[in-house]
């Protein structure tokens, strides 16, 4: 087994961790670091080993994208993970984008909140992502290279 | 008890302000505790604060009769995975409540699938509220381990 590759884990506090975190039996023997948004992630995120709080941002409030994103950087320059598995939501969608840009895969699992068609974060990151799940088999109908393979939640 | 929860990330006040509101007027006949993030609202009729911990969020939706939230997928991830009978308002963007409408979108799929109840503006709380009451919510099956097969091929994929 080659278990070398170094996984990043990353997700909004809140819904979007929650989903993440169903995940959990994919990180058993692999060397994973995990990234949040706030605080209150904390005690759900330390059973991964070591971690990063990068700070929330939306579409609305440019200026705390700026500071996000310089988090952003700061962790991929750090650790340079080979593969990035998130669920959302922004801030996530940055981190990957920087870690991208430094080699590295992306997995993106779109937040079962996005009934309808991919989450705005999910439709930027499908061009760079090497695999991008829906949680929904309509929502990846509707998109070439966008997949169905079940329900987190 | 009925627990309120509407998250941290923007304000929910419309909500907030509606329970407290059904509380004073009697619509609501037992004790809500709420959390009710960054409110310019001060609620009067129910005991609040402004964000939880985790095991202490845990066991106010175990002490929970009923819960009553915004259209948050953590929220409704945890009333169901605890069988709590939930109700949701959806935070709207012309409100500045969200930074778009899907809240609205997600709340109408799980209510099509008979896991919530689901009032779409303030006017619709008091007749809501009502159906909490004999509300059982439908069982939700998760398949994380299908969505975990498929990440691991991909890992299992890489290779050097």
């Amino acid at each position: 087994m080659d278990n070398k590759h170094k996984i990043c884990l990353v997700a909004s506090a809140g819904g979007h961790l929650t989903q993440l975190l169903k995940l959990s039996d994919c990180w058993k023997d692999r060397e994973v670091f995990s990234v949040s948004t706030l605080d209150s992630a904390v005690q759900k995120i330390q059973e991964f080993g070591r971690f990063y709080i990068i700070g929330e941002c939306n579409r609305e409030h440019p200026w705390q994208s700026l500071r996000v994103l310089k988090n952003c950087i700061r962790v991929i320059i750090k650790e340079r993970p080979d593969v990035i598995v998130s669920t959302g939501a922004g801030p996530a969608c940055l981190l990957c984008i920087v870690g991208k840009l430094l080699g590295a895969k992306i997995v993106w699992i779109d937040s079962i909140a996005n009934v309808e068609r991919l989450s705005m974060s999910g439709r930027i990151i499908r061009p760079l992502a090497n695999l991008i799940l829906s949680q929904w088999p309509e929502v990846a109908k509707k998109y070439k290279s966008v997949y169905y393979a079940g329900n987190l939640l | 008890m009925i627990f309120l929860t509407v998250g941290t990330l923007f304000p929910f006040d419309r909500l907030v302000r509606a329970i407290d509101d059904a509380v004073e007027t009697g619509v609501i006949d037992q004790p809500v505790f709420a959390q009710i993030g960054k409110t310019s609202y001060t609620p009067r009729n129910m005991d609040f604060t402004e964000s939880l911990d985790k095991l202490t969020f845990d066991k106010k939706v175990t002490d929970a009769a009923y819960i009553i939230s915004h259209a948050g997928i953590g929220s409704i991830t945890i009333a169901l995975e605890q069988k709590r009978p939930l109700l949701v308002m959806p935070r709207l963007k012309r409100y500045k409540e969200h930074v778009n409408d899907h809240q609205v979108a997600t709340a109408k799929e799980f209510e099509k699938l008979g896991h919530i109840l689901v009032a779409y503006d303030t006017s619709d709380l008091p007749e809501s509220i009502r159906q909490l009451k004999t509300f059982i919510p439908k069982e939700r099956k998760a398949n994380p381990e299908a969505v975990a097969d498929r990440i691991r091929c991909f890992l299992d994929s890489l290779r050097d």
